[in-house]
């Protein structure tokens, strides 16, 4: 957009091995180093690994950008360019960096849902190399955890569940569900083509997978046409970011001008005709003798059509149009239709996968997953009016914060052929992902947030307190999941791996209070209440995972290992928090551990720092 | 029946012309039926309807709703309907207007003077998780705002924050045993306070090591936690901060844990059972007048299709078994009790509200020798201003059409109208539309109340 703008806040580490290295343009401040980003290297590095014995961490830049005169950089990538070029343009002033310590917990978080482990931390801090963030972006990446965090990502997005309100897939179904997209995202399937996979999954649902997203999708309290309409427009708000299903009643004239002004301008015809593409499909249900469960096969047929002739069901009555009593497929963006022969679900998941706003959608969802906040909000409403600053009606507003860098993340998808670490890695090597969440350039206005001028926490994701605090403590947990007559009995041992948020044992108040929602009618929830304040401090599988005499827990083995207060502050703060304390805590806790039994006081210890704000949040 | 498509003049018209209970037992067997409602062809501006005024009784303070989940059998109960098949033991009972299976629900006969039974309800769904959530929410969980729709309670612990003193501090919002619907797209502070009562009160509000030692160890994190006074991490974790600060006054403050606990002799009165424990939590809760204003308790187990008159397994007669002796105390309690100004009970302050999610097949039973599911269905309130020994609404001599509606909309009582009842007594405008929706829709407390669609049963006052 505008390549004559070079702002930054000091280009960080992971620079380095980006494709256009950075030359240096900086003007101020950094007189003693060759780069910012040796600058900024510097600064973290020292001032960290000498912390547990030395003086107090500088966490933040010495000299604070002057208003007016931003410290000039040069972006990392595109995501900078757009990011810090609309700061500077609006006098928007952006923090300091994150440290190394905030970094790694951050990116570490973001990526696997799980905390560091202490050698992680200091691996990463004994690391002296200029492209160390790159390196563990790369680790993490890579990672088995990488992967249970991104099923549970995509589980969340197409709703896998065993029994909704108006459906049942049952365990097995579920169970065969979440093994195909842990497979698929284990096995790096690209974003697209994973989307045309369960829009046509054919086949028995308790073995193929991917039959699941049609199942999850029936009503089965309608007329056919309901279902139909259900994965419409389900399609339509988890691939491409729009309420479809907002025409699946009514005409979008007289409804949706306050919401939707493209969406204003179509029929329900329209939604109809994006129905057809799932009309052709055979669904027989029958107890499967192994599980005595009703299981659902489906198969194509060429013969099924979207009919109009309802008058009971969940919709308004379906009735025909211009004397036919039938609607043929079209796609609901642009009108196309399936190749002569071609199956109908096979001819959508082509169509739509190729439309542009289906990588828009999908960059906007993860953006959102790892910043904080959508460059579009909310990331289900995309009014494609909206989106182009050209094209941009009289008096409207555009809908993307940053529209050119929304069009830049959907083009880099493309490009890597859907590949969702890519796109994820792009975002977490960006100046912008890595500013620090503490914001030290002045007072903080909340209305910079959509700005992104400081990293915002977010509270960790139902599944990531209850690992964080496992891991934390060193007292892992065992979960059975429910599974039907003849099902192999399956435990799991982290919450992230749970197959649907109906399960997780002895565990579940505590993962319903953080909000993981049903997967149904309760969305998943990222805001606080005083259930949870409660959980952390009375829930049992929190409190008795401190305790001393649990021989398997951080705080048994730390006391196993030395006496000395500091070196226990040290390694309670490392495990729990993934940092050294600064100088400061480090004597409050040494006075602490001194005051009484050592036992007591290391249990405390760790149990303060799990309720420590900065535990929950990221 | 559809969220964001009934134009409000349609609704109107057709339940004006007899069209509803023809067409609506027409489909009875598909289960759903709200589906008539909108002209596609003739889109109205969901703003432009003329907004009608909300009657607000304003009569109660607290709403106690007991949940009946899996649906009873409405002509076995509250709408009895002799036949054939009724057990000689039911010994039907006439008390004034009501016919009444005496040897089922012998104790809650006691205080028929208390309950006004309406046999001219209607669910939408006869399907169990999707009618369940309708209850709840109030609109079709499928439909335009289902996806983000708040529990009714959590809107009544919304509405009640800013009347909130210093001294409120239980949640405005307690559901017992079991947690359905959440807060939906409202702050999580709203959300359902889930417990399970003990007899020694609640595990979430006692620290397994002691209360000295979570005094040791709150100390130690307002010592090391900075970020609670500096604000540093912003406005999310503010939040958190100030909850914390709330659940710890909860579990510090004498007696609060008492309200979740309950004596040998009264469990014994409520029936001895987790759901006679949950009426005295609920009676408790609404007691001390601490902040709760909404309290849900929900008993599982009606889905009787088949042997539904055994007297032992799971059946009408041991599912009673549970919930009369309960009800019965709950009514018996709270009439017993004062209320907040003098001269009144806990009851008149108290609106209790009983139902399922819709009601069971009439006549003679099934080949199973049970009740299927079925639309039609009762709903009884009592207290917080209701008038007693009523029935509103009568249905045909099966019990499945409504012959008579009983109240001035003269049709169906749907779950909206029980919402908006609710809501009107405890002084809520049910016709409210909030604008702070990420659906940036509108949402409203009651779908289509403002345009008058749905309301308050005003004849229950």
């Amino acid at each position: 957009m505008r390549p004559s703008l070079f702002f930054l806040v000091g280009v960080l580490a992971g620079a380095a091995s980006q494709a256009q290295q950075p030359e240096c343009t900086y003007s101020r401040a950094a007189a003693a180093a060759k780069s910012p980003a040796a600058v900024w290297h510097r600064i973290s590095a020292n001032a960290e690994l000498a912390a547990p014995t030395a003086a107090p961490t500088p966490r933040r830049r010495a000299t604070l950008p002057p208003k007016g005169d931003p410290w000039q950089f040069t972006p990392v990538n595109f995501i900078d360019s757009e990011i810090f070029g609309k700061m500077a343009k609006d006098g928007v002033h952006w923090t300091g960096p994150s440290s190394d310590t905030e970094f790694l917990r951050r990116v570490t978080v973001d990526l696997t849902g799980e905390i560091p482990s202490p050698d992680d931390v200091k691996a990463f801090l004994a690391d002296p190399s200029i492209d160390k963030r790159t390196k563990a972006i790369d680790r993490l990446l890579a990672s088995d955890a990488f992967v249970d965090r991104w099923t549970m990502w995509f589980g969340d997005l197409v709703q896998n569940v065993q029994v909704a309100s108006a459906t049942v897939e049952s365990y097995p179904g579920r169970d065969a569900y979440y093994k195909y997209i842990r497979d698929s995202i284990k096995g790096r399937k690209p974003y697209d083509q994973m989307v045309r996979e369960v829009i046509a999954g054919a086949g028995k649902s308790f073995t193929n997978g991917e039959t699941n997203y049609f199942v999850r999708d029936e009503q089965n309290n309608g007329p056919i046409q309901d279902t139909y309409d259900n994965e419409s427009a389900s399609t339509g708000q988890r691939f491409l970011g729009m309420p479809l299903q907002c025409l699946s009643c009514h005409n979008g004239l007289g409804h949706l001008e306050q919401v939707n002004s493209a969406m204003a301008k179509r029929l329900r015809y329209d939604f109809w005709k994006n129905a057809a593409f799932f009309s052709q499909v055979t669904i027989t249900r029958a107890k499967d003798a192994a599980t005595q469960q009703q299981e659902t096969t489906l198969a194509d047929n060429t013969t099924g059509r979207y009919l109009l002739n309802t008058v009971s069901g969940n919709k308004t009555p379906r009735t025909p149009l211009n004397g036919q009593n039938f609607v043929d497929p079209e796609f609901f963006l642009g009108g196309d239709t399936p190749r002569s022969g071609e199956p109908r679900r096979v001819a959508y998941g082509r169509i739509l996968t190729a439309h542009p706003q289906f990588a828009r959608a999908a960059v906007n969802y993860l953006w959102k997953e790892i910043f904080g906040l959508g460059i579009v909000e909310p990331a289900d409403s995309f009014d494609l009016n909206r989106q182009d600053p050209a094209t941009l009606a009289n008096g409207a507003t555009l809908q993307p914060t940053h529209p050119q860098l929304l069009t830049q993340l959907a083009n880099a998808f493309v490009s890597s052929q859907y590949d969702i670490r890519a796109l994820l890695r792009t975002m977490v090597l960006s100046n912008a992902y890595q500013l620090s969440s503490r914001y030290t350039a002045g007072t903080w206005n909340e209305t910079w947030t959509p700005y992104y001028a400081r990293h915002y926490p977010r509270r960790l994701m139902s599944e990531e307190i209850l690992d964080a605090v496992v891991k934390a403590t060193g007292v892992g947990i065992t979960m059975n999941l429910t599974t039907a007559q003849g099902q192999t009995a399956t435990q799991v041992t982290k919450a992230m791996q749970l197959p649907d948020p109906t399960e997780g044992g002895q565990f579940r108040t505590l993962l319903n209070n953080f909000g993981r929602g049903n997967r149904d009618d309760d969305p998943r929830a990222s805001d606080s209440s005083i259930v949870q304040a409660l959980s952390l401090m009375n829930d049992n599988n929190v409190v008795s995972r401190v305790r001393a005499s649990n021989s398997a827990s951080t705080v048994a083995k730390t006391l196993a290992a030395t006496k000395d207060p500091g070196t226990i502050a040290d390694t309670l703060y490392l495990a729990t928090l993934a940092r050294y304390p600064d100088t400061g805590e480090r004597a409050t806790a040494i006075n602490y551990l001194k005051s009484g039994d050592l036992n007591r006081k290391t249990e405390d210890l760790q149990f303060a720092l799990l309720n420590k704000l900065e535990f929950l949040f990221n | 029946m559809h969220r964001c498509c009934e134009g409000k003049g349609n609704f109107s018209s057709l339940l004006g012309d007899g069209f509803t209970r023809r067409r609506f037992f027409q489909v009875a067997g598909t289960a759903l039926v709200g589906s008539y409602f909108a002209d596609v062809a003739s889109a109205k501006l969901l703003e432009s309807a003329a907004a009608v005024s909300p009657t607000l009784h304003n009569t109660a303070k607290n709403c106690i709703l007991i949940f009946l989940s899996g649906a009873p059998s409405h002509v076995d109960t509250w709408d009895l309907k002799e036949g054939t098949w009724t057990p000689a033991d039911f010994n039907p009972t006439t008390f004034g207007a009501i016919r009444w299976p005496q040897g089922l629900m012998p104790n809650t006969a006691n205080h028929l003077d208390k309950l006004s039974i309406i046999r001219s309800g209607l669910a939408w769904a006869a399907v169990h998780n999707l009618a369940q959530e309708w209850v709840q929410i109030a609109r079709n969980p499928g439909g335009a705002t289902g996806s983000i729709a708040p529990h009714i309670g959590a809107v009544v612990s919304l509405e009640a924050q800013l009347s909130r003193q210093a001294s409120d501090i239980l949640p405005g919002f307690v559901s017992i045993n079991q947690v359905m619907a959440g807060s939906g797209y409202l702050p999580a502070q709203y959300a359902p306070f889930g417990v399970t009562p003990a007899a020694n009160g609640l595990a979430a509000l006692t620290h397994p090591d002691g209360a000295s030692r979570l005094s040791d160890r709150w100390n130690l994190i307002q010592s090391i936690d900075s970020d609670r006074k500096s604000g540093a991490l912003g406005r999310n974790a503010d939040d958190m901060g100030t909850f914390y600060n709330q659940a710890k006054t909860l579990i510090d403050t004498p007696d609060v844990n008492k309200l979740f606990a309950y004596t040998v002799d009264e469990y014994s009165r409520y029936g001895a059972t987790a759901f006679g424990a949950s009426l005295i939590v609920a009676r408790n809760l609404v007691n001390a007048r601490r902040g709760t204003r909404f309290v849900q308790t929900t008993l599982g187990g009606w889905d009787h299709h088949s042997n539904i008159y055994a007297k032992t397994g799971s059946s009408l007669y041991t599912s009673m078994k549970t919930f009369d002796p309960a009800f019965a105390a709950l009514l018996a309690d709270l009439a017993g009790m004062p209320g907040a100004t003098a001269g009144r009970t806990l009851l008149d302050d108290t609106l209790v509200v009983v139902l399922g999610e819709f009601g069971r097949t009439v006549g003679a039973l099934n080949a199973q020798a049970g009740r299927d599911h079925f639309l039609r269905m009762s709903v009884v309130f009592a207290g917080g201003g209701v008038k007693g020994s009523r029935v509103i609404g009568a249905t045909d001599d099966k019990g499945s059409a409504a012959v008579e509606f009983g109240w001035a909309a003269n049709r169906d009582v749907r779950p909206e109208d029980v919402a908006s009842t609710i809501y009107s007594s405890i002084g809520i405008d049910y016709t409210t539309v909030r604008h702070d929706d990420p659906l940036n829709r509108g949402f409203e407390y009651v779908p289509f109340a403002k345009d008058g669609t749905y309301g308050p049963i005003n004849e229950l006052f």
